[in-house]
């Protein structure tokens, strides 16, 4: 399907926008979405197709930006050209061109397929059914919803860049309601996937009985110093959260202080940390970024001691290095930005999560977080509100239905002492957060 | 409130497209949005150029007993229509019929609906409010980013072309980081930009000020809320929890409707029609007319926020949505708690020892077990009646009915507009809300340490 402004839209912007000695970067969006919602009041079918494009123009240290749906597209290099000239940008910016023997592919794009509502309906069923066994009973749904979305994407540059890429991604998002004789609880619980086939229903079906049963039916953790155990998708939220660190060279004074300059390290040795746009399991499968630079996989931090850096064109024009391919469009209407891909723990030393339970005298086993985790890196401090088990020699006993996990975070990482090889993603930042089962010994839990 | 009328030229064809649509037993809509945003990204160094972005979307809804069919596609003309209408009527089974309304080919309006020397004075305007926040950035890092949003929205029906009408924001949000430590900033205004400047300098000014002190002491404690802070507290706890889309008896306090459950004479209104207020709206976006919904009467629970698909409950016109892709869904506008008679003074006097809370940076509330979270950026101790020294950012938590019953009986005498109050996140879809409210005194929440 072509809309209004028809086909060569593309390439007629981009030859307007060319000229003036200024170098011009345009980049589209066509996107379909499929999202089937079911609630206690019946059911929401979503279908949508978007098309928007976004052009920049560089000139002298300066950059502009102006994007628009395709009814307005040829209004764009007017828009970004009147505004260059009193566009302050910080240094570094600058046009980006094809890596050394990158064809210009100069391949219109098109509408991608509209996603499969039967799978999506599919899905929904399973989940339903693997939470009634997973609640026994006394779980359920009050709203489910699964999205399936497609995108193709497109960026051409006067420095001779034209490169076209797709990708897909498929979430299940549910609020469901716990009931026991404590009370009722309710939750909101999201499990995502590079692809629909791919959905963790059965994990996230379990997820969530946890999720709402652990606080009806368990008792509050002792405050107490105790071994902690992080389940992946917990950790996966903190490890997370660590992510600005390594964006460009903004947060390089940020991550020296967390490190004394380099002569401490940031985690333990056990503790390597990556960005890859093609990690297995990860949700984002990424081929370039969104300035068009093929993305690959960049080791941030190497058995503890920070390694590398996540940059764009600009920031890695800064830092004197080729760029890593981490520019970020999480919104076509919206200039690139620095962000993950899927960024994890590599679990490469890892073992069998129940070798670490086994290994653990007197503790808690963190199951699921019961409130976005509160990390401050400048104050280097976090908080994670959980809900678990109790380990006593080496097995989960009692549930626990709240403990709150806090502390310094660096001590936190650098006392590190175990991590599994389970290694799970979450959807976080502008990519997905990954890590296996961790284990701190003696941390201060209540 | 303007009238968008470019969105309105095919208003006549656009009505017999939508009645030609529905069958019998149906209802629905189309939604027409478009959206233009100028957005600043700031520092400590001061103000980047703007960014452009300009979106149109439009939607059609078919609503069939329980279900609702939405297709949504780029662009805000006749053609989108056209093309959204064809695959609803598709996915639906219906065969719209096309031929004897097809409009004049439609031309995207005026080429620049913005004068550029205007933006100029919003972005010299803007950086003059930048200079009067941070007069002195010293030992501040901070990336906020600033956008002036225009908004505009219609509802076809198949009977009338409604207008939902322009609306217009300066939204502001980022992080701003000083000594050691970090805390969100947002900020909302609907006032014309130049008020609406002059409110996100002293936001920003407020925000970067350095907070000493610790949090308080984790436990129960007496809180006195300043009207600001008070419009989150009722936002959290009345409000979304009389949204009628977890069903009548989905939340704490609609299982208890006709129950007294605050003190009598406390009166909560949820109120689109406030203007003056961010959450404001004239028609929401299924086509139906807002109306002033009171939730509490006297401290009588009264009343349930409803759209159309609100099952027994007739729309109240709070059906919201954040972007034409996106279903409406029931959402509160404006929620604005009425006047009592004590000072300040006589709220902390009353208090004792205790808190008083200036802003609340957010929140959160589970309607299903009543429990809430409030997370306090600015507030100070009370000790003996008087305000004490600032404490640092920590969380107050609650259960809905316990709250509301330990509401003093005299509250403040005047209903101020929420300050910190801004963009409603539910479902990940987020609406611009406002409030007003006086100051309150609720005893017995429990504090509990937090960084923000």
């Amino acid at each position: 399907m072509t809309h209004g402004a028809g086909a060569g839209l593309f390439e007629r912007v981009l030859d307007a926008a060319a000229g003036d000695g200024a170098g011009a970067e345009l980049y589209e969006r066509r996107g379909a979405l499929l999202e089937l919602t079911e609630d206690e009041e019946g059911s929401t079918l979503l279908e949508s197709h978007e098309r928007g494009l976004a052009l920049r123009l560089f000139k002298a240290g300066r950059s502009a930006f102006a994007a628009a749906g395709p009814e307005r597209a040829d209004s764009l290099p007017a828009e970004a050209r009147r505004r260059l000239p009193r566009a302050r940008a910080r240094r570094g910016v600058r046009l980006g061109g094809p890596a050394p023997g990158e064809i210009p592919e100069r391949r219109p794009l098109s509408d991608p397929p509209p996603p499969d509502a039967d799978l999506a309906r599919t899905l929904l069923t399973s989940f339903r059914q693997a939470l009634t066994a997973s609640g026994r009973g006394a779980v359920t749904v009050r709203e489910a919803s699964v999205s399936i979305g497609e995108r193709a994407e497109r960026l051409a540059t006067t420095a001779g860049r034209d490169a076209t890429w797709g990708s897909r991604l498929a979430t299940l998002v549910a609020t469901v309601v716990g009931r026991s004789a404590a009370g009722r609880f309710s939750a909101r619980v999201v499990g995502a996937a590079s692809r629909p086939e791919e959905l963790p229903v059965a994990r996230l079906a379990r997820h969530a009985a946890d999720r709402v049963l652990l606080p009806l039916n368990g008792r509050p953790f002792e405050a107490t110093r105790a071994d902690v155990l992080l389940d992946p998708l917990v950790a996966a939220h903190l490890i997370g959260r660590l992510a600005p660190l390594f964006f460009g060279d903004d947060e390089e004074s940020l991550l020296a202080a967390r490190t004394r300059e380099g002569r401490d390290a940031l985690a333990s040795p056990l503790v390597s940390l990556v960005d890859d746009a093609a990690a297995p399991g990860g949700l984002v499968r990424g081929v370039r970024d969104g300035e068009g630079t093929l993305q690959g996989r960049t080791r941030l931090v190497e058995r503890g001691l920070p390694f590398g850096r996540l940059t764009d064109v600009a920031a890695a024009s800064r830092l004197s290095r080729p760029p890593s391919g981490s520019a970020v469009r999480i919104i076509w209407s919206a200039p690139p930005r620095i962000g993950v891909t899927n960024f994890f723990v590599d679990p490469l030393p890892g073992v069998s999560p129940l070798d670490l339970l086994g290994s653990v005298g007197r503790g808690l086993y963190a199951a699921v977080l019961l409130e976005r985790p509160d990390v401050d890196l400048s104050a280097d401090t976090f908080r994670l509100v959980v809900a678990g088990y109790t380990v006593e020699k080496g097995r989960a006993t009692e549930r626990v239905s709240e403990a709150t996990v806090s502390g310094r975070l660096s001590d936190f990482l650098r006392g590190i002492t175990g991590i599994g090889d389970d290694l799970k993603f979450a959807l976080g930042g502008t990519g997905s957060a990954g890590s296996p089962t961790l284990l701190v010994p003696r941390w201060k839990t209540g | 409130m303007k009238e968008p009328a470019d969105l309105m030229r095919d208003a006549d064809d656009a009505v017999k497209l939508l009645s030609g649509l529905l069958r019998r037993g149906e209802s629905g809509e189309a939604f027409r949005e478009r959206t233009r945003t100028e957005t600043w990204t700031a520092s400590e160094s001061g103000l980047l150029a703007p960014a452009l972005a300009e979106e149109s979307g439009t939607a059609v809804r078919i609503r069939r007993e329980g279900s609702l069919l939405l297709v949504a596609r780029s662009g805000a003309g006749p053609e989108a229509l056209r093309d959204a209408v064809r695959e609803a009527g598709r996915r639906a089974g219906n065969a719209p019929f096309f031929k004897a309304h097809r409009g004049a080919p439609h031309s995207p309006g005026p080429d620049d609906p913005q004068r550029p020397d205007e933006e100029e004075g919003r972005t010299a305007a803007l950086a003059a409010a930048f200079a009067r926040a941070l007069p002195d950035p010293r030992g501040l890092a901070l990336v906020v980013e600033v956008s002036r949003v225009v908004t505009e929205r219609t509802v076809v029906t198949p009977r009338a072309f409604l207008s939902c009408g322009v609306r217009t924001r300066l939204v502001a949000s980022g992080t701003i980081r000083r000594a050691g430590s970090e805390r969100p900033f947002s900020f909302q205004s609907a006032r014309p930009f130049g008020e609406a400047a002059d409110a996100f300098a002293a936001a920003l000014r407020e925000a970067t000020r350095p907070t000493s002190g610790l949090p308080p002491a984790t436990g129960p404690v007496d809180v006195v809320f300043s009207p600001s802070a008070a419009s989150v507290f009722w936002h959290e706890v009345v409000g979304h929890a009389l949204e009628a889309d977890a069903g009548e008896r989905g939340s704490v306090l609609s299982r208890v409707k006709g129950a007294a459950v605050a003190p009598a004479g406390l009166d909560v209104v949820d109120d689109p029609g406030r203007s003056d207020l961010p959450g404001a709206y004239g028609v929401d976006d299924e086509g139906s007319l807002a109306r002033a919904v009171p939730l509490l009467s006297g401290g009588v629970v009264t009343g349930l926020l409803s759209d159309k698909r609100s099952g027994t409950v007739d729309s109240n016109g709070h059906g919201r949505t954040s972007s034409y892709r996106r279903p409406p869904r029931v959402r509160m506008a404006n929620l604005v708690a009425c006047a009592g008679e004590a000072s300040l003074d006589e709220l902390l006097d009353r208090c004792g020892d205790g808190i008083h809370v200036r802003e609340v940076a957010g929140g959160s509330a589970d309607p299903e077990s009543g429990r809430f979270v409030l997370l306090v950026s600015a507030a100070d101790g009370v000790r003996r009646g008087r305000r004490g020294s600032p404490l640092a950012p920590f969380a107050l938590t609650g259960e809905i009915l316990s709250a509301l019953s330990s509401i003093e009986e005299t509250w403040g005498s005047e209903v101020l507009p929420a300050t910190g109050l801004s963009v409603c996140v539910k479902g990940g879809d987020a609406v611009p809300v406002g409030g007003a409210a006086a100051a309150l005194l609720v005893r017995g929440l429990t504090a509990r340490a937090a960084r923000r």
